[in-house]
């Protein structure tokens, strides 16, 4: 049996076919909004054609379909969601429209975060007259305070129906702590508008901290019937098109889900793509036996950088969406702006060359796509340097401009008496820095160094700049996945995932701890995976849990995730609890910053469902076409100055046959769509997975050129 | 006042502007010129470290007001102490880290010397802090023997002694009744930290081990950024990172010189109250600032501001970080918190002996709270120089009156179910409504503008820690000032005691229960902080009869309203606690306000059907604008302006042809028939020579303040002097022109000059 991963982004739907033998195809087809699923279908009809066999065939032999997809995260951003009513306590309606008056700046970049006077809030995703309040009220301890007004409730559903809501939020109070009013309310509106689609704050995050549960709701309930539409809408076509397998859906927590579950939750699936990225860097991280992995995923307008500790993705508990700010377990990604489109430029003020964070996008794009853009941007760069070949983008589709990118760096570097060469290579030692930044951040501040990580690269600009912040990093060496399947990395990782579900509650323990207590935490919690699991077709022996405690110091803030071994929790086991606490608490934040003075304390637990899908092991793609390898000048940055040197290029298929299946910088190593920029001192490897090695040279080799031009400025 | 020294013993510390000799020896000066192409990076790396010094602070303190309201910020600054960058927290916290720096360099490097792993800290209002509570950690960067630079930030801890837990004591007669005040000690040496006076300071302290907790969070953000820096130092060489960071500098200052090249010379006065010294006390206290701009510099001062007078007053370190913190934010708002360059280019001239430079030993432990008017005070003041810019994206920084322009503590304290004591604050007054700007609306409940991360906590987060139960907390609608552009709505929680019989309550406030502040440009005022218990009430039967009683529905009580400096006053079981914090006032004439906003406002609830007819003059037909007898009633109020007290001169009208500059509430300074004149930008009716009080020619009259903002109570309750809102309008088209709030017996206030000849 086959599986086939199907990744829809905002430009692109990437689809990647796993057959039994472990053989890949992948490929590419335009994204196709709002009807995404005409997309789909597109791009699975195009990879059967690479397969020689038709789209029924194929998916008449597909056991899964597993599929990450950006239709609730566009729905979103271009506020194409349902009409939402809430229902919550009465005297607390006002809780999500005001933000914790901090939504004006949430996620606003840090320059312009000053900038109070072009601060606003989100555009409403629950109008305020839809919100309605009702008589319950439970307190910290999930006492009931005010009954619920049960006639109120049916009322207000009927009012709010009557108004035209597509969706109803649920959102009292406590409800993390009691959900009995919540669930009641949502059977009152199953029963009364049994069209509606619904969904409770208990459900949606189970954390205390009333605004970010009540907005992970409104979230859900805005996006609810477009992805419930869409998804039905793609398990139709793809049924009558022949698929008998299941569809399973992409999360941001890593994993997939059943599709009742993602069409319940679409908030679970916001931000999924760039996760299953990382899910895929995991896979390849199992198979090369590398278990702390950087993965870091270049396109056009960002660079995204996640780790993979362990050999599992590192995650959050906070995400700012649309500057609404809940609490979910996700794959933490973070982002800049720094892309092959982004815009280098002399800042008027400060007369510095920066990068960024405009980007050119597609379209324009840069200046040497010829489609009217006028600013220069890095992949100008690359092609002025000569990394890129003008005749062989995207195949030769494009034939690139370089005369009218040299033109546009040198207009650049006028001001700076800086050629267009000089400007080329200082925006790349940019980017590197400012990669490198992000890298170290995320690392540094999880007391993790960044040179105990390998680094994946992929996305279509990752070769071109892996090398710079591989260099910035001190980090020596790193990985460019599989050839061609580095630009439908996503669709890979969504191919290659499990199922996977988290489930959490809130706790309120101190030390010493009472073992039946966590005990039965972990029992309730472990039972409802389970079910969950077995649910979804998934057998006992496919399943497994992963128990996890997030533990502070009573007089502290900040939470430390300890995992807890399976099997029962003994007194000793709690005792243990507390010093591997103290441990992971030291380790993140620092030798002596922990104050153990008054015990430690147990706020919430969580149990992570995984269920192992019987997916082969992937092996790399054959790509075909030229093996000859070529050479021609291009530009490296040297002690003195930039360097024209002859460069190898280097096709990925015919390094296994040049120099015994390793190729000496500099080279240019190229594949239909990725280029990996080898300079001077490095060298690359092809591993029998068909993955690229990349071993940096430490010293770093740009510092010459920009002494240079400081000499001459 | 001239025996006074400024060496931050009884005067404010004044450093001189160039190191002694003796200091001058220590400092690495050697800068390189930058690297245009380099220098990104290094600006970056730079910020980079000042943002993890500051994730280290929250990631290792044990405080939620540092955690969540973000009650600290870190700062970078040069080897002689001057800024280069400040965190993205609580904007005037560091900003008194400069004076402490160079007391530091001044005053310790013989005794017991500055070296590499050296740290001090200091809480000295006189020197470098903003009062005793909020502590200041530096640390020198070394290269190649020489200080560098220095890292530092400031930090605000729970509790450091004295006679009131917490620290804020609204009765204390001077400084010695308050927590104790610490010149700048060497904490740690060699960068070890050093146990006695670690245990000096904690000991102090009624929750010691938080007050140890959030030290060491400060010395482990220095830790990292000193060594960060020292990183950058061994890459790139000391005269390179040098170099940027003077570029830092230089680039700030040249954005700020841009900007105030659009501004004339001129000179902006804005004023307010503070009011209730202490219990008892019925009288006002004026707070002033004065704002000159002259040869491409700005200088404040606080001119006309009255003398200190106890726990109200603030240092000359204090009023300073406060101002640089607004200027930060409305005109240096994209210069990445960078706002060293700017200072170079401003003065700032408090005399000593005022509430807003208070000598040794004045009790200071509300500085913070006056600190906060100031602020909202110098946004007014260069708001009004704003109107005078040519720069028209520069005057949509134009801001009116911000909400809560001093925070309303209200501490409750008591025992818990447990029987443990317990005490807190609520927080909600920072979700204050922003003031309207010159082209839009003020956002409702957002914040002050120059604190952009700050957050209110969550109902449950407060009810989890404390017996307490919020019954409700809610935007209220015409809280917000009306106008052309409305001022944004504050909101109200409703507090009672839960799973206890009773709590007691603690206020300590400065200001804005009587008076509110002066909005701009005849916007109405915003509403006033309160304190309000409803005693013996019906709530507890409401709730056990199965309703939620919202605001309005608690009946059968009593209202009592606390004063802004009350003690230990209980609440009962029965007795429900409303706290009210202070909305922001709008700007420009409401009657110019489209009634499509104010429709829009009425349906959204920010503002009520009967504010829109009575401040607006809009008349509602059902759901809908009633166009015919909006603008009926409309023309009636404007011609009712008429019958105000009319200038003793009728000025004549001509259009402005030769130099004319627009300012103000539309006003034009220029050349009329050679004459130079003020006339309205709308109507050209001469107002007065330009070298006179506008004022002078425009319509005038008084109204109660209440009338303003139907949620501003009689101001009698505190007071003895009558204040009222002066409303000024232009007698050619009675456009409401611009308004001040002042005690009737004052004379009208000549608050915007332009000293350039036009």
């Amino acid at each position: 049996m086959a599986y086939l991963g199907v990744d829809i982004g905002g430009t692109f739907t990437d689809i990647v076919h796993l057959a039994d033998d472990g053989s890949v195809v992948s490929t590419k087809v335009s994204s196709t909004p709002p009807r995404f699923e005409e997309g789909f279908i597109a791009g699975v009809e195009k990879v059967a054609g690479l397969r020689d066999v038709s789209a029924e065939e194929l998916l008449r032999g597909c056991e899964l379909v597993l599929h990450g997809t950006t239709v609730a995260t566009n729905a979103l951003v271009q506020l194409r969601g349902a009409k939402v009513g809430m229902i919550t306590t009465r005297g607390h309606a006002d809780t999500l429209p005001v933000m914790r008056a901090a939504g004006r700046a949430k996620g606003v970049p840090l320059d312009r975060m000053l900038h109070a006077s072009r601060h606003d809030r989100p555009t409403a995703i629950v109008d305020r007259a839809r919100i309605v309040e009702v008589d319950e009220r439970m307190d910290a301890s999930g006492g009931v305070v005010v009954a619920l007004d049960e006639a109120g409730v049916e009322q207000a559903v009927r009012d709010l129906v009557a108004e035209g809501v597509d969706a109803i939020a649920v959102c009292y109070l406590w409800s993390v702590v009691n959900d009995d009013h919540e669930r009641r309310t949502e059977a009152i509106i199953r029963r009364v508008a049994p069209d509606v689609f619904v969904t409770t704050s208990a459900d949606a995050s189970a954390r205390t901290g009333e605004y970010e549960r009540f907005a992970a709701a409104a979230i859900n309930a805005f996006l609810g019937p477009e992805t419930h539409g869409y998804l039905d809408r793609l398990r139709r076509g793809l049924a009558d098109r022949g698929l008998q397998g299941e569809l399973l859906v992409m999360q941001a927590a890593g994993g997939v889900a059943e599709i009742e579950r993602a069409a319940g939750q679409p908030v679970l699936t916001i931000g999924s793509g760039p996760a299953a990225g990382v899910s895929a860097s995991a896979v390849l991280g199992a198979q090369r036996g590398e278990a702390d992995v950087l993965a870091t995923d270049m396109g056009g307008t960002s660079f995204d950088v996640a780790l993979l500790a362990d050999g599992r993705p590192v995650r959050t508990q906070t995400t700012i969406e649309h500057q609404y700010e809940f609490h979910q377990a996700r794959t933490d990604i973070r982002s800049i702006g720094s892309g092959g489109g982004s815009v280098i430029w002399r800042d008027p003020d400060s007369g510095a060359l920066r990068v960024g964070p405009e980007s050119a996008g597609a379209h324009p794009g840069p200046i040497c796509y010829r489609r009217g853009g006028t600013k220069p941007t890095l992949t100008d760069a690359n092609l002025v340097l000569g990394y890129l070949d003008p005749n062989a983008f995207l195949g030769g589709e494009l034939v690139l401009d370089r005369e009218g990118a040299e033109a546009g760096l040198a207009a650049v570097g006028e001001e700076l008496g800086m050629s267009a060469v000089e400007v080329a290579i200082a925006a790349r030692e940019i980017v590197s820095s400012q990669m490198a930044d992000l890298i170290r951040q995320m690392t540094v501040e999880r007391g993790m160094d960044p040179e105990d990580f390998v680094i994946y690269a992929y996305g279509g600009a990752g070769g071109l700049h892996v090398d710079g912040y591989v260099r910035e990093l001190g980090a020596g060496s790193a990985v460019v996945p599989h050839g061609t399947l580095s630009t439908t990395w996503s669709a890979y990782g969504c191919a290659t995932s499990d199922v996977m579900h988290v489930h959490e509650r809130s706790l309120q323990l101190s030390s010493p701890f009472d073992a039946a207590t966590v005990q039965a935490a972990f029992d309730d919690l472990e039972r409802v995976a389970t079910e969950q699991l077995g649910q979804g077709g998934i057998g006992a022996e496919q399943q497994s849990l992963e128990r996890i405690l997030e533990m502070k110091y009573p007089l502290q803030i900040h939470r430390v995730e300890v995992p807890v071994p399976s099997g029962p929790v003994t007194a000793e086991v709690a005792l243990e609890l507390e010093k591997r606490f103290a441990a992971s608490y030291e380790a993140l934040y620092g030798k002596g910053s922990a104050f153990e003075g008054a015990g430690s304390e147990i706020v919430a637990c969580r149990v992570t469902g995984r269920g192992r899908l019987p997916q082969p092991q992937a092996r790399g793609e054959e790509i075909g076409g030229t093996l000859e390898v070529t050479e021609r000048d291009a530009i490296w940055p040297g002690e003195d100055g930039p360097r024209t040197l002859s460069t190898r290029v280097v096709p990925i298929d015919a390094i296994g046959a040049v120099d015994g299946g390793t190729v000496e910088g500099p080279a240019i190593i190229t594949g239909p769509t990725t280029t990996v920029v080898v300079p001077d001192g490095s060298r690359v490897r092809l591993d029998d997975q068909g993955n690229l090695e990349l071993r940096v040279d430490p010293t770093p080799v740009g510092a010459g050129a920009t002494t240079a031009t400081a000499a001459s400025a | 006042m001239s025996e006074i020294r400024f060496d931050g013993r009884v005067g404010p510390y004044v450093p001189p502007v160039e190191p002694p000799p003796a200091v001058a020896e220590l400092l690495h000066t050697d800068a390189a010129p930058t690297d245009p192409a380099r220098f990104d990076i290094l600006r970056h790396a730079l910020w980079n470290l000042n943002i993890e010094h500051g994730n280290t602070i929250i990631r290792t303190s044990g405080s939620p007001v540092v955690v969540y309201a973000h009650d600290f910020n870190p700062v970078v600054l040069d080897e002689w102490g001057n800024y280069v960058y400040f965190g993205p927290w609580l904007q005037y916290l560091v900003a008194a880290s400069s004076p402490a720096v160079k007391w530091i360099l001044e005053n310790r490097h013989d005794s017991p010397g500055i070296e590499p792993g050296s740290m001090f800290m200091t809480n000295d209002p006189w020197i470098g802090a903003t009062h005793q509570s909020d502590l200041t950690v530096l640390a020198p960067v070394f290269w190649e023997g020489k200080i560098f630079s220095w890292v530092g930030s400031s930090l605000h801890h729970q509790d450091l002694g004295g006679t009131a837990p917490g620290g804020f004591n609204p009765v204390a007669e001077d400084v010695y009744w308050e927590s104790g005040v610490i010149p700048p000690v060497r904490i740690v040496e060699n960068g070890v930290i050093r146990k006695d006076l670690e245990e000096e300071y904690t000991r102090r302290s009624r929750m010691p081990d938080l007050v140890a907790v959030d030290l060491r969070a400060q010395i482990a953000g220095c830790r990292v950024a000193v060594a960060r820096m020292t990183e950058l130092l061994e890459r790139y060489g000391g005269a390179t990172l040098k170099g940027a960071m003077r570029k830092v500098q230089d680039d700030s200052e040249q954005a700020f010189a841009k900007r105030i090249e659009t501004v004339p010379d001129g000179e902006w006065r804005s004023e307010a109250y503070l009011e209730m010294a202490a219990p008892g006390d019925r009288k006002l206290h004026r707070n002033t600032i004065v704002l000159r701009k002259k040869d491409g510099k700005l200088t404040f001062s606080n001119e006309g501001t009255d003398p200190q007078l106890g726990a109200l007053s603030c240092t000359l370190a204090g009023w300073t970080g406060g101002l640089a913190a607004m200027i930060n934010s409305q005109l240096m708002f994209d210069q990445l918190f960078a706002v060293g360059g700017a200072l170079r280019r401003i003065e700032f001239k408090a005399e000593p002996g005022t509430l807003s430079s208070a000598l040794h030993p004045s009790a200071l432990s509300l500085a913070v709270l006056t600190i906060d008017q100031c602020i909202a005070l110098a946004a007014s003041a260069i708001s009004k120089m704003l109107s005078c810019s040519s720069d028209p994206e520069l005057r949509e920084e134009i801001q009116s009156s911000m909400g809560s322009a001093t925070f309303p503590i209200a501490a409750i304290a008591g025992a818990d179910a447990s029987g443990n004591p317990f005490a807190t604050l609520l927080m909600e007054p920072v979700a204050t409504g922003m003031a309207a700007w010159s082209w839009r609306d003020g956002l409702d409940m957002s914040g002050w503008p120059w604190d952009p991360q700050v957050t209110m906590p969550n109902v449950e987060e407060t009810e989890a820690f404390y017996p307490l139960l919020q019954l409700w907390r809610r935007i209220v609608p015409d809280t917000g000032g009306a106008g052309r552009w409305r001022g944004g709505n504050s909101g109200e929680a409703a507090v009672i005691p839960y799973g206890v019989d009773g709590v007691q309550h603690h206020t300590a406030s400065a200001a804005h229960h009587a008076v509110p502040m002066t909005p701009l440009f005849g916007g109405l005022p915003g509403s006033i902080n309160r304190f309000l218990l409803e005693r013996g009430t019906d709530v507890r039967k409401q709730l056990e009869a199965g309703h939620m009683p919202g605001p309005g529905e608690v009946r059968d009580g009593e209202q009592e309203e606390l004063d802004p400096k009350a003690f230990g006053v209980p609440q009962g079981a029965d007795d429900v606690f409303l706290l009210q914090w202070a909305g922001a006032g709008g700007l420009g004439d409401a009657l110019d306000r489209e009634p499509e906003r104010v429709l829009a406002d009425v349906r959204t609830g920010m503002v009520t059907a009967e504010a829109a007819e009575r401040l607006y003059a809009v008349v509602l037909a059902g759901d809908d604008v009633d166009a015919e007898a909006t603008e009926r009633l409309r023309t009636e109020r404007r011609a009712a302006r008429g019958d105000w007290q009319r200038p003793d001169k009728a000025g004549g009208k001509g259009e402005v042809r030769d130099g004319a500059l627009t300012f103000g509430p539309g006003l034009v300074h220029g050349r009329v028939d050679g004459k130079r004149v003020t006339c309205c930008s709308e109507c050209h009716t001469e107002l007065a020579p330009a070298d006179e009080n506008w004022k002078a020619g425009a319509c005038r009259h008084e109204i109660p303040i209440p009338e303003a903002n139907a949620h501003v109570a009689d101001p009698a309750r505190f007071l003895d002097d009558e204040v009222v809102v002066r409303q000024f309008a232009c007698p050619g088209c009675l456009r409401l022109m611009d308004s001040e709030i002042v005690r009737k017996a004052d004379p009208v206030q000549w608050d915007m000059r332009i000293l350039e000849e036009i």
